[in-house]
């Protein structure tokens, strides 16, 4: 990756998209810039392009304008079969939903990017016990999602988002559905994560919670950057370690990721 | 590739009551078909003894001259030594009896009323040996005693324009060997009702000696071996080809099925049948089962987007509906084969009759035969039917928009 370029480039980007006989524009000459490692949200009312700022950088959309670099490749340049490549190897993804394959069990769906990139069976078992373990799932590795509460559902999609060493996590509203108790354990999750492991993050979220612990938040309004803030005070940067809830096997912090 | 086969068996089951339905459905054609093919393959097999043991025979044996021309004289394409050769046949395996017989036309007249017959003349107790026995509409078989009056049997149709019944007489008119005209007097002693009209308007039918000495000649037209089972005709005829090979006269032999014109042309009728009853059990599956799999296309579709977006090939998306469907095919034709099989049991010992077919009396019993062939092509036929049915489905699923699927509701 060229550093001085950073691991994501936004270069005048526009999305424009049909509506009857005009159009809407959702994205309109965003410009961004995002270093390897960073804890980045994206806020935001509904409707200010966040999930399509995300969308475009997660290489699952492609932009009216302007160009998008992730990790020094320009991906407007890219066909299909190339884009999908990048996404399997650099790009983890949570969805506010959690998108999980509901006939997996959670160690499957966590094994599911490891399986579609061909690595073999033994590698493939012990990154999924890590992920888990990192996410304070062990113990419910063979349970199904609706056997899950929403906040284990987020963190197996958490574990699946990192198991095959992404560059990039792209979260959509990733406490979206969760309360507050699961919402703060996620975001902690996700915090340590970034900062142990060096994960870079991105997340669109308008969720206060999320935005205390965020170093960086870009504000979109009417598909236009309006802020970009740092804060240094972010109290995540002071976080401690991940706290596992009570429920299930004990856990205590997490454990170290081998990634 | 484990992993995967499992996410399809388990999507297989997910919406378990639509499932039944479909296998009930995909099942319900296998047994169809299965039930349809084991009717049709008991009334093939039906048809086949029964026109074996009509008369036909499993083999028949003739001169080659009689396939190569026409008879200059009567029999003088027939078989000599007839005897040695039947002699010969009849040391093998397998061969339960030969009949010698002649086929010969003539004129027949009640002194009143004259008329042309189809000449048949047997040997009645090699005849009744091997189970061919005329079915009579009046009167009795052939007897089997020398002297007395000379013995016919004559079709209905001719007992009807002649105006005569078993006990009156015939004369018979017939060219010899050598050319000449010659003349028996018969006695009728019973009416044949073969099952075929234009066969029962010249039927006549007389011994062999009875023929002989109309005809002047002591050859046959033909040796007709019957086998202890239709299934080892082709056996029999192998090993009875090189044998009639070194012998003075160059002889042929056919198997019943070379014979049996009625019967091929009613295999063939019932088999075009059966294809066409398997092309719309196919159309039906194929058709309801493409809309099956696009509804569980569309309700999974934020599933297909989330895996897309997780760098899954596209061609893997497609593979899976196409693999969903093919299990979804395999279990269809499980069901199938084991309630077709079922049902036809069920059917064979409920002792259900048929109406009698055409030129017989008697109902024909409902009978279903279990055929392995039938039950693999069944379940080919909708395993590849749901595989094609899932061809839409998967290209459709596979061409998803990622943003668009990523947010179906």
């Amino acid at each position: 990756m060229n550093e001085s370029s950073g691991l994501i480039q936004v270069e005048a980007v526009s999305r424009r998209f049909p509506l009857d006989h005009s159009y809407v524009n959702a994205l309109d000459n965003v410009n961004l810039r995002v270093a390897a490692g960073e804890f980045l949200a994206i806020a935001g009312p509904s409707g200010s392009g966040k999930s399509t700022l995300l969308n475009l950088i997660g290489c699952i959309d492609k932009p009216t304008s302007g160009r998008i670099l992730i990790d020094g490749v320009d991906t407007s340049t890219l066909t299909s079969a190339p884009m999908t490549a990048l996404r399997r190897r650099k790009i983890g993804f949570v969805f506010q939903t959690f998108n999980l394959i509901p006939v997996f069990t959670a160690a499957e769906n966590v094994e599911f990017p490891l399986l579609v990139q061909g690595i073999g069976a033994r590698e493939r078992r012990e990154r999924v016990a890590d992920a888990l373990e990192s996410v304070g799932l062990s113990a419910r590795a063979r349970h199904r999602p609706d056997l899950l509460s929403g906040g284990e559902r987020q963190r197996v999609a958490v574990a699946r988002a990192i198991v095959h060493r992404p560059a990039l996590v792209l979260a959509d509203e990733p406490t979206a559905n969760l309360d507050t108790l699961n919402a703060t354990q996620l975001i902690d999750l996700m915090r340590d994560l970034n900062q142990r492991l060096g994960l870079t993050f991105l997340f669109s979220t308008h969720d206060a919670r999320l935005l205390e612990h965020t170093p960086r938040i870009v504000r979109l309004t009417d598909g236009r950057v309006t802020s970009d803030t740092h804060n240094a005070e972010t109290p995540g940067a002071a976080i401690p370690p991940f706290q596992i809830p009570s429920e299930g096997a004990s856990h205590g912090q997490i454990s170290a990721l081998s990634l | 590739m484990g992993k995967f086969l499992l996410l399809a068996f388990r999507n297989v089951f997910r919406n378990r009551r639509r499932t039944i339905m479909t296998l009930i459905m995909v099942g319900g054609g296998v047994a169809g078909l299965l039930l349809v093919g084991g009717f049709f393959a008991r009334m093939f097999w039906g048809l086949r003894e029964q026109t074996i043991n009509d008369g036909l025979g499993h083999i028949q044996i003739f001169t080659a001259e009689h396939f190569n021309r026409e008879e200059k004289h009567v029999l003088d394409t027939g078989i000599e030594n007839w005897g040695q050769i039947a002699a010969t046949v009849s040391t093998g395996g397998h061969v339960r009896g030969i009949a010698p017989r002649i086929e010969f036309n003539g004129m027949l007249s009640n002194g009143v009323k004259s008329g042309v017959f189809m000449g048949s003349a047997v040997d009645p107790v090699a005849e009744s040996s091997l189970g061919f026995t005329p079915r009579l509409a009046a009167g009795r078989d052939l007897d089997t005693k020398q002297g007395g009056e000379i013995e016919a049997l004559i079709g209905a149709g001719v007992a009807h324009s002649m105006n005569v019944k078993p006990g009156d007489g015939l004369t018979l008119l017939a060219v010899t060997a050598d050319g000449a005209l010659n003349g028996i007097d018969v006695e009728i002693v019973g009416v044949v009702n073969t099952g075929f009209k234009e066969m029962d308007d010249r039927y006549l039918r007389i011994t062999l000696p009875s023929a002989q000495r109309l005809l002047q000649s002591d050859r046959v037209t033909n040796l007709v071996v019957g086998l202890d089972n239709t299934d080892n005709t082709d056996q029999v005829a192998a090993r009875l080809a090189p044998q009639l090979n070194g012998l003075p006269q160059q002889l042929v032999l056919k198997k019943w099925i070379d014979l049996a014109a009625y019967y091929k042309q009613v295999r063939s009728l019932f088999s075009t049948i059966f294809v066409f009853l398997g092309a719309i059990v196919f159309f039906m599956v194929l058709m309801s089962s493409v809309n099956t799999l696009l509804m569980a296309m569309f309700e999974r579709t934020r599933e297909i987007g989330t895996m897309l977006a997780m760098g899954t090939p596209r061609s893997w998306i497609m593979a899976l509906f196409v693999l969903e469907a093919t299990l979804l095919g395999v279990l269809g034709a499980i069901v199938g084969v084991a309630g077709g099989n079922l049902i036809g049991f069920l059917l064979n010992h409920a002792g259900l009759h048929l109406p009698p077919p055409p030129g017989t009396t008697s109902p024909m019993l409902f009978q279903v035969l279990h055929v392995p062939s039938l039950m693999i092509g069944s379940s080919i036929l909708v395993i590849v039917s749901l595989a094609m049915a899932a061809i839409l489905p998967a290209i459709r699923a596979s061409r998803l928009q990622i943003a668009e699927a990523l947010a179906h509701v």
